[in-house]
């Protein structure tokens, strides 16, 4: 629809604006389709199992989970860098109120997730009422969570003993894990809210543009709160079901998630909106970096050539979408 | 001054009053507007030269054509009497061209020394420079300019007068041959102003070209050796400095011909009940004292030049700013928003004036432009949830009554590949929505087309008549000929009104330069 823009360009140029604009639409899902292809291809009774697509997306559950929450804050124009320690804390703090307080599992979860709350809180007073840079922020409160989780845990993780709390992440009700239902779930919940709620539309005038929201009569700093809120609550999530999955609370839990949800989000933004973040494109860059991961891990690939492929990808991704942007940006009247 | 000695580096010596710059037949369009008409001008050495006229007169399109920053369509720039083109700004600079505008280009955290040197390509890029002190070459300028203030504090410490002196200095530094004032005395007292215009003759005395661009006109009499004054786009009269008299200027400012009056649409409403009383409303230096009254159902304009408070007023009834005194009444209540919200809740809505910064959000579609403040009204009932459906359905209709051209993709598309008349009727819609008692529009038609410009306004009337109070603010005067009366506003205070025939383009610029006599 870009490329309807410019109406005196020649037809050579003009299939070269077309162009660019599809791959920076669509690059990103073609993308996705040539993975799945090429793996398939490649090895097409691990890959295609249907044992192996549901363990990709078991694996990708958790980290689309925070993903999605994350694109709250980078939908309202802000930015989190604390939701990692937040995962630990949170996978901690769950682990901890059951062994050391004995506190029933409902309640230990439903004590993270007030905790988790509070973070957002924070984060969001500071970001948005004290007008600290988002960055700073939350790298602030990200350092404070990590030494309160040395503090709770001493630095050794928290073990669970025998009980129904693991069967949480190993459940797998009609086949299908229980963390890929709460994926869906949150995801749909995610989408419904910023598209089909007031706050959810203040959420994207708000991060569309700050000062025209707030002469409209949008209340910018509560919508910017409650983006933080959304990230921490989803970040505490995903840590209980880590915590769930691997038995125990950890201080470093919550790490690998910083640098893929981000990745997984900023891919997201050039799915078909070039350059927005949006629930669906964030769940498309999920699935990206984890088939990446699944499908190289079946071809035997060493851990560094994932990591090489998941940066250049995110590069490629980003650059084609702002290029594309520029150029058919500079022929809007 | 005792600085005969200090030419700064490269200057040259004053000649005589010989030209320096010469502009003929200059001319510039914009799509149908032709802001410059064939303008000749010549700039002198040695020569204050004062620039006058009402906004879109054409005094800018010509400094900003000198500073490279637009190209003409035709005519000569001849600099020394050697043709030449400006290309882009840093040309300009090399030509020995300075522009100083009202938002000084400075480093606020750099110090005034390190403002002053910035981008003099003195010394290799990687070469040492201390950061603390004083350049020796910034302290000869400083000396001849008179600064009688530290360089070596941050830029961010100064006042706007000191700021005004950095920039100048910068702009000698650079070895500059003529300097262009844009409004420089604008936001200064009028101790302040008398200083910098002393600094503006003693440029001139050491043979540099001044240019003078002010709506003050006594500032203008009392400083500059000759006057141009601009009307539509070409120069209505070039005068030296005996015979420049505050009356001739404003004559040649206003024009004879009166402009043709458009009382067709016009209303009294004098009958009607008063909606918002203003009475002496102050904030800061940008409001000092603003009256009016708005009858229900009223067009009123507010004519104003840059700098008149006009934008300060809307905001301030808005519930944008807080005003320090004054008070203000809304229905015959007390009214005193504390917030923008709290203004909308009294059912004010504000048109902002700059259309990209403060009022699109370019990459949301127009529905949600247009319901941006009022989805709660496509919310479905008994859940959470807004129905995007049926808002985009009323978009849809909304947008065709109020003329929006939608192009490929509807109300879908990103209003930024809207053309500017099609999104600020968007903008105009998103405030009918809210159901305002009282609509602000402040330079409702900036960078709209004539053709949407003429709708916008027969829509602002439609409103009126429906019986909503319209507040239009225009520095195009012609437009504010729509309105049932006009305040005209000068110097953050309201300085008079006009009602049925008297309003005239020619009334409202006499207001302004508060020239109270009528007739020609």
């Amino acid at each position: 629809m870009t490329s309807t823009v410019t109406a005196h360009a020649g037809p050579a140029a003009d299939t070269g604006r077309r162009a660019l604009g599809f791959f920076a639409s669509y690059g990103t899902l073609i993308v996705l389709g040539a993975m799945i292809l090429g793996f398939g291809i490649a090895r097409p009774v691990e890959f295609l199992s249907e044992r192996n697509l549901i363990n990709v997306l078991n694996q990708s559950a958790l980290l689309a989970i925070v993903a999605g929450g994350l694109t709250y804050v980078l939908v309202a124009g802000q930015f989190d860098l604390s939701f990692a320690n937040v995962i630990s804390f949170s996978g901690i703090l769950c682990v901890g109120l059951m062994e050391r307080s004995g506190l029933p599992v409902p309640l230990a979860i439903g004590g993270a997730l007030l905790a988790a709350i509070l973070v957002g809180v924070v984060n969001g007073f500071l970001v948005a009422y004290v007008r600290i840079h988002a960055i700073v922020a939350t790298l602030a409160t990200s350092t404070v969570l990590l030494g309160l989780n040395f503090l709770y845990s001493n630095g050794a993780p928290i073990t669970l003993g025998e009980g129904g709390f693991t069967e949480i992440a190993r459940a797998r009700p009609a086949g299908i894990p229980i963390p890929v239902i709460a994926m869906a779930a949150i995801l749909v919940i995610l989408w419904l809210v910023l598209n089909r709620t007031l706050l959810g539309h203040h959420l994207q005038a708000t991060g569309s543009n700050a000062v025209a929201a707030r002469l409209a009569g949008v209340e910018v700093g509560r919508v910017t709160l409650a983006a933080f809120v959304a990230v921490a609550v989803c970040a505490a999530i995903c840590g209980v079901l880590l915590s769930s999955r691997i038995g125990s609370g950890m201080v470093t839990a919550g790490d690998g998630f910083l640098l893929s949800a981000f990745a997984a989000a900023f891919l997201g933004a050039s799915v078909i909106r070039d350059g927005q973040f949006h629930i669906l494109g964030t769940f498309v860059g999920v699935l990206i970096v984890s088939i990446a991961g699944n499908g190289l891990a079946i071809l035997g690939a060493q851990s560094y050539v994932l990591y090489l492929v998941q940066g250049l990808v995110l590069l490629a991704a980003v650059a084609l979408s702002t290029t594309s942007r520029r150029v058919l940006g500079r022929q809007r009247p | 001054m005792n600085a005969t000695e200090l030419v700064p580096p490269g200057q040259r010596r004053p000649t005589s009053a010989a030209t320096f710059v010469e502009v003929q037949a200059l001319t510039k369009t914009y799509g149908a507007i032709r802001a410059l008409k064939g303008v000749n001008i010549a700039f002198r050495r040695g020569e204050v030269h004062g620039l006058v006229g009402a906004n879109g007169a054409g005094k800018s399109t010509l400094v900003r054509s000198l500073a490279g920053l637009e190209q003409p369509d035709s005519g000569s720039i001849r600099i020394d009497g050697v043709e030449t083109q400006i290309p882009n700004p840093s040309a300009a600079t090399k030509l020995g061209l300075a522009f100083i505008h009202q938002e000084l280009n400075l480093v606020e955290t750099f110090t005034a020394s390190q403002n002053i040197m910035l981008g003099s390509h003195e010394g290799a890029a990687l070469a040492y420079r201390r950061i603390d002190g004083v350049h020796p070459t910034a302290r000869t300028v400083a000396t001849m300019l008179g600064i009688d203030f530290r360089l070596d504090r941050p830029v961010a410490r100064l006042t706007v007068h000191q700021k005004w002196l950095v920039s100048i200095a910068r702009a000698l530094v650079h070895d500059c041959r003529l300097i262009a004032m844009d409004e420089p005395t604008a936001s200064l007292g009028a101790e302040e102003s008398a200083r910098l215009l002393k600094v503006a003759r003693d440029l001139a005395d050491h043979g540099v070209a001044v240019l003078f661009i002010s709506h003050r006109l006594d500032e203008v009499l009392e400083l500059c050796d000759r006057v141009t004054a601009f009307r539509d786009g070409g120069v209505s009269a070039t005068m030296q400095r005996p015979e420049a008299t505050r009356r001739r200027l404003v004559e040649a400012i206003v024009g004879h011909e009166a402009a043709p009056s458009r009382p067709a649409s016009r209303v009294a409403n004098d009958d009607r009940p008063v909606v918002l009383e203003v009475s002496d409303v102050r904030r800061g230096r940008a409001l000092t004292g603003a009256t009016l009254q708005l009858r229900e159902g009223e067009l009123l304009g507010i004519a104003g030049l840059v700098g008149s408070g006009r934008t300060e007023l809307a905001r301030a009834i808005f519930g944008a700013d807080r005003i320090d005194s004054g008070t203000m009444r809304l229905f015959g209540r007390p009214y005193a928003p504390r917030s923008i919200t709290d203004g909308i809740r009294h059912r004010i809505g504000l048109v902002s004036e700059e259309r990209r910064a403060e009022a699109l959000f370019l990459d949301l579609s127009v529905t949600g432009n247009l319901y941006v403040n009022t989805w709660r009204k496509h919310r479905i009932r008994f859940t959470p949830f807004t129905s995007s459906r049926r808002a985009e359905r009323q978009a849809a209709e909304v947008s065709q009554e109020l003329g929006v051209v939608l192009r490929q993709g509807g109300v879908r598309q990103p209003i930024g590949g809207l053309s500017g008349g099609n999104q600020q009727k968007v903008v105009i819609g998103r405030w009918l929505q809210t159901e305002p008692a009282v609509l602000l529009l402040d330079e409702p038609t900036r960078g709209v087309d004539i053709g949407a410009r003429d709708e916008i306004y027969r829509r602002i009337r439609s409103f009126a008549r429906a019986g909503m109070s319209v507040i239009v603010i225009s520095s195009e005067f012609e437009e504010l000929l729509e309105c049932d009366r006009v305040v005209v506003m000068s110097a953050g205070a309201t300085v008079g009104e006009l009602t049925g025939a008297s309003i005239t383009v020619k009334d409202m610029l006499r207001l302004c330069y508060h020239w109270p006599e009528s007739g020609s």
